[in-house]
């Protein structure tokens, strides 16, 4: 037994002590280049080496028999390679290079992105909500960027030769039915949400994936933070109200909320805005959002809500009325989305997620009364699989509802109704392939069935980029686009056909230290466009699809924040050429909202000594077609160019406290959006007009920001 | 009983081996950091902690490899490459050891490499989450050195960007070298890092 025990402790000690085999070979890439600093080593042992300049590996190892060489280094896909230990001799090793994203080609035609590392990030959420002239509305922000036309009196987003409504916005992939307070004409609307909820700001100015639909021009697409920084409370005192905000942490979960009460009273009776319009009660409103965040090893849970009631009373000039009209707006908006997702081992990942919202408005025009009730939902499910860092597939398919319901009532008693209730299936697959860091290429389609219509769609989307230099690329897109008429359309008529448009977008990125240099070609083919006889859709108008159009033009777009220290700017030029026949047009023409040239220059310069941020920002279109009806043609006059100089200021007080001032047209520029003619001639047949300018050339505003965290450090200036 | 003896004897002697094995390789990676070759000592640590499976500390240097060699790093590229490495290393570290200090301390080394590197783009993204894990670190180890250190170096340089005073945050600092000097751990290789580092800011203190 003893010399058993002795045999075996030798035999095994020896095990340990000899049988060395060498390991080694050379590792290179696809042309033979060496590649070092790699690390290869048998898996689930100590044994290894890095590989050498000349990409050779040596060592030694006791291991025998099966076993797995594994080899990994930075901007190469792994390499396994399985054997005999003893046939690990003189290897050559050829590692297929990975698919970086970071210095990699990007499928980016179109698309604006503002996120913390996205390489395409033209604009980060910060400089977003600090650019002058922006008052904090990141929609006013995400004007200065090219392909969008300077609309001032309206305040949504108007996109390379679309209407208002031809842009949709998401928030986490899900629809926002109402993005915008409700407002009249000539009074400029702001965005519901606050920019600090979201960490990254996809925007999209055609050629977008067939993930997204119903949308002719573009996508404005919002990823909420996952996870919050820190616990704080934020307070803050305005020219034109108060707000609070708190973010609580517990582990895994968060919760953010703010609330936000606005009153235009004081400063109107400091500043009053006379142009064209009085207030019989200036804007107010209460608002309201709370995210709810939880997320677990592989999954991750959001729900989102909004609230919103606002209300105001204005009367405003009407060439075709002696007194002022007046008009009043009682507005409550109720929204909710919430979204799931989950990560499969095998590189699959599921999102589910809904979204709901009930609008109400009831509005006073003159002596008539109009009540609208709208309740709209989207759900939807999409499916990711990633094959490698090659091939990544999503698909999915949604289900938009929305029930419409308007009552007009006039005071002699008669009433109108008119509603409408659509159900928009949807379906779309789509894969991203990378050939190499050079080549990738997006395909899709995305098919869609509306029930108000009884239309089936199919829309085909592609894009295809090509990195020509280091610092250089090009990118193709094309795609089809489908629309339902708008509300106010299909409200009074049901049997019309979906509007379309075709994108081809042609675009050369340049990104070195800091710089950026965008310029961009398109042309829009618009087809099917809705057309009625009124001057406005009513409900005795005849309606056709026979409207068509298109649009061309040039984005230019030129950022600098490294070649001056502490100064960063960006420079935005759109040419834009567009004519269609639509709505009411007689024939084919400019449409008022598509002003040939736009110019946007955005600086800020930080100010150490000061601990101040200030902000210029320049703007200028030229003149803005209109009709007059006292001379031949159609749309054919110009109005005088927009100049727009506004400037801002932000000064850390210390670490928690920020005092913030901006003026929008400092100068005071008297700009003029548009003429309304009388409807008949005066004595002399002529029609009169009168000028369509904002309520007030200026506006002001000043605020307090207190953050109160636990570190004493942070503050607000992400917030403004 | 013979057999019993047998087995644990022999159980022990791969132990042995395996701890022999652990030890060797890691004073292998720390003379070759020591060298500066970075990569061949971060590929060190990661084989070892491959090996290792469920062991922290390997990961731990792994990631400090990489992101101390990023501080005065000029190259995007190659600072992008090693700072998102160190980040992906700390995550698994982070499964392997849930509430770890150390390595909560680490992951803000790797966000201060990114704000020495760029402070406009990161510092505003980036100085609220340290704060945040610094605070994390402070309540689950309110005696270990290196994050009473770390968290009054940190407030230190925030106050003194702002202009104020930053006299208070010294008496963290002594508080942090008082707890160096007792501060004993049995797990091998475990950080010993910061005490000079600590004496060198004291010493600003009473400048």
């Amino acid at each position: 037994m003893k010399n058993q025990i002795l045999i075996a402790v030798v035999l095994l000690g020896s095990c340990f002590a000899s049988a060395q085999t060498t390991v080694s070979g050379r590792v290179t890439d696809k042309s033979g280049n060496p590649i070092p600093e790699a690390n290869v080593y048998l898996e689930g042992t100590y044994d290894g080496a890095s590989t050498d300049i000349e990409g050779s590996f040596y060592f030694e190892t006791s291991e025998s028999g099966t076993q797995t060489l594994a080899v990994s280094v930075l901007g190469y896909e792994p390499h396994y390679e399985m054997g005999e230990v003893s046939y690990f001799e003189n290897l050559t090793i050829v590692l297929v290079e990975a698919i970086n994203q970071l210095t990699g080609v990007t499928l980016s035609a179109g698309t604006f992105e503002a996120g913390d590392n996205s390489k395409v990030s033209a604009l980060k959420p910060l400089d977003i909500v600090t650019t002058a002239g922006a008052a904090g509305d990141f929609v006013a922000a995400l004007q200065t960027l090219p392909g969008t036309t300077t609309v001032n009196e309206d305040g949504r987003l108007f996109v390379r030769g679309g209407g208002a409504g031809e842009t949709q916005i998401f928030i986490d992939g899900l629809r926002v039915f109402q993005p915008f307070n409700a407002t009249t004409v000539n009074l400029p609307t702001r965005a519901r949400f606050s920019p600090f909820l979201f960490k990254g700001i996809t925007f999209s100015t055609g050629g977008y994936s067939a993930e997204y639909g119903q949308a002719l021009s573009s996508v404005l697409l919002l990823n909420s933070i996952d996870v919050p920084d820190q616990e704080k409370t934020d307070i803050s005192a305005m020219s034109v109200g108060a707000g609070v905000g708190h973010t609580e942490i517990w582990g895994d979960a968060s919760l953010s909320f703010n609330t936000q009460y606005i009153n235009l009273s004081p400063y109107e009776t400091l500043i009053p805005s006379t142009q064209g319009m009085r207030w019989n009660s200036p804007y107010e409103s209460i608002a309201g959002e709370a995210i709810f965040r939880s997320r677990g090893d592989k999954s991750m849970f959001k729900l989102y809500t909004g609230f919103n009631y606002a209300n105001f009373d204005i009367e405003q000039e009407d060439i075709n009325f002696e007194e002022f009209v007046r008009f009043r707006l009682r507005n409550n908006n109720l929204y909710y989305n919430s979204t799931y997702r989950y990560f499969f081992d095998n590189n699959w990942t599921i999102s589910a997620g809904g979204s709901i919202s009930w609008d109400t408005n009831d509005i006073g025009v003159l002596t008539d009364e109009i009540q609208t009730r709208e309740t709209a939902s989207h759900v939807k499910l999409k499916l990711k699989k990633m094959f490698g860092s090659r091939f990544t597939l999503n698909m999915g398919s949604e289900l938009f509802n929305i029930n419409y319901t308007e009552t007009f009532t006039a005071p002699d008693g008669f009433t109108f109704d008119s509603d409408f209730n659509d159900r928009i299936w949807a379906g779309f697959a789509e894969g991203d392939l990378f050939f190499s860091n050079e080549l990738a290429l997006k395909l899709g389609a995305r098919a869609e069935h509306t029930s108000v219509l009884g239309e089936f769609t199919i829309a085909p989307r592609l894009s295809l980029a090509y990195k020509s230099g280091e610092y250089a690329q090009f990118s193709l897109a094309y795609g089809d686009f489908y629309q339902n008429p708008l509300s106010e359309v299909i409200k009074f008529d049901q049997d019309l056909g979906l509007e379309k448009t075709s994108h081809y977008i042609l675009n050369y990125q340049y990104l070195k230290n800091g710089k950026t240099f965008r310029a961009e070609a398109y042309y829009k083919d618009y087809d099917n466009l809705i057309k009625f006889d009124t001057e406005l859709p009513q409900f005795d108008s005849q309606f056709d699809n026979t409207g068509e159009g298109y649009a061309a033009g040039l984005d230019i777009f030129w950022r600098d924040n490294k070649t001056v220290k502490n100064l960063d700017y960006w420079i935005s030029y759109s040419y834009l050429d567009t004519e269609r026949n639509f709505r009411n047009f007689v024939e084919t023409a400019t449409p008022n909202f598509a002003p040939k040239h736009n110019f946007s220059l955005v600086t800020k310069y930080w100010v150490d000594k000061l601990k101040s941020q200030i902000g210029v920002s320049y703007n200028f279109a030229t003149g803005r077609p209109y009709e007059n009806p006292n001379t031949p043609g159609f749309l054919n006059e110009r109005t005088r160019t927009l100049n727009n100089l506004s400037i801002n200021w932000s000064y850390l007080i210390d670490q928690q406290k920020i005092l913030f001032f901006s003026a929008s047209n400092v100068l005071g520029f008297n700009n003029i959006s548009d003429y309304q003619y009388a409807n008949t001639p005066n004595a002399n047949g002529i029609f009169d007009r009168r000028a369509i300018t904002p309520p007030a050339d200026s506006f002001f505003f000043v605020g307090f920001f207190w953050t109160i965290s636990a570190d004493k450090k942070s503050n607000q200036l992400d917030n403004l | 009983m013979k057999k019993i003896l047998l087995i644990i004897a022999f159980v022990i002697s791969l132990g042995g081996i395996a701890q022999d094995q652990y030890t060797k390789g890691m004073q292998k990676a720390f003379s070759l950091w020591e060298e500066g070759k970075i990569a061949e000592a971060s590929n060190l640590f990661e084989r070892i902690a491959l090996a290792e499976q469920d062991n922290w500390i390997p990961y731990y240097y792994a990631a400090q490899v990489n992101a101390v060699s990023c501080f005065g790093l000029k190259d995007e590229v190659l600072l992008t490459q090693r700072l998102e490495k160190a980040k992906e290393i700390v995550d698994i570290a982070k499964r392997l050891s849930p509430d770890n200090a150390e390595l909560l301390v680490q992951e803000a080394t790797i966000n201060m490499a990114w704000i020495v590197f760029d402070g406009a783009t990161y510092g505003m993204t980036l100085s609220g989450k340290n704060t945040q894990l610094y605070q994390e670190a402070l309540a689950l180890a309110p005696d270990n050195p290196r994050v009473v250190f770390s968290k009054a170096e940190w407030d230190m340089g925030s106050a003194r960007y702002f202009g104020k005073d930053t006299t208070p945050y010294c008496k963290d600092v002594e508080k942090a070298l008082e707890l160096f000097a007792t501060f004993e751990s049995d797990v091998p290789f475990y950080p010993g890092w910061g005490e000079d580092r600590a004496k060198q800011v004291l010493q600003n203190c009473k400048s």
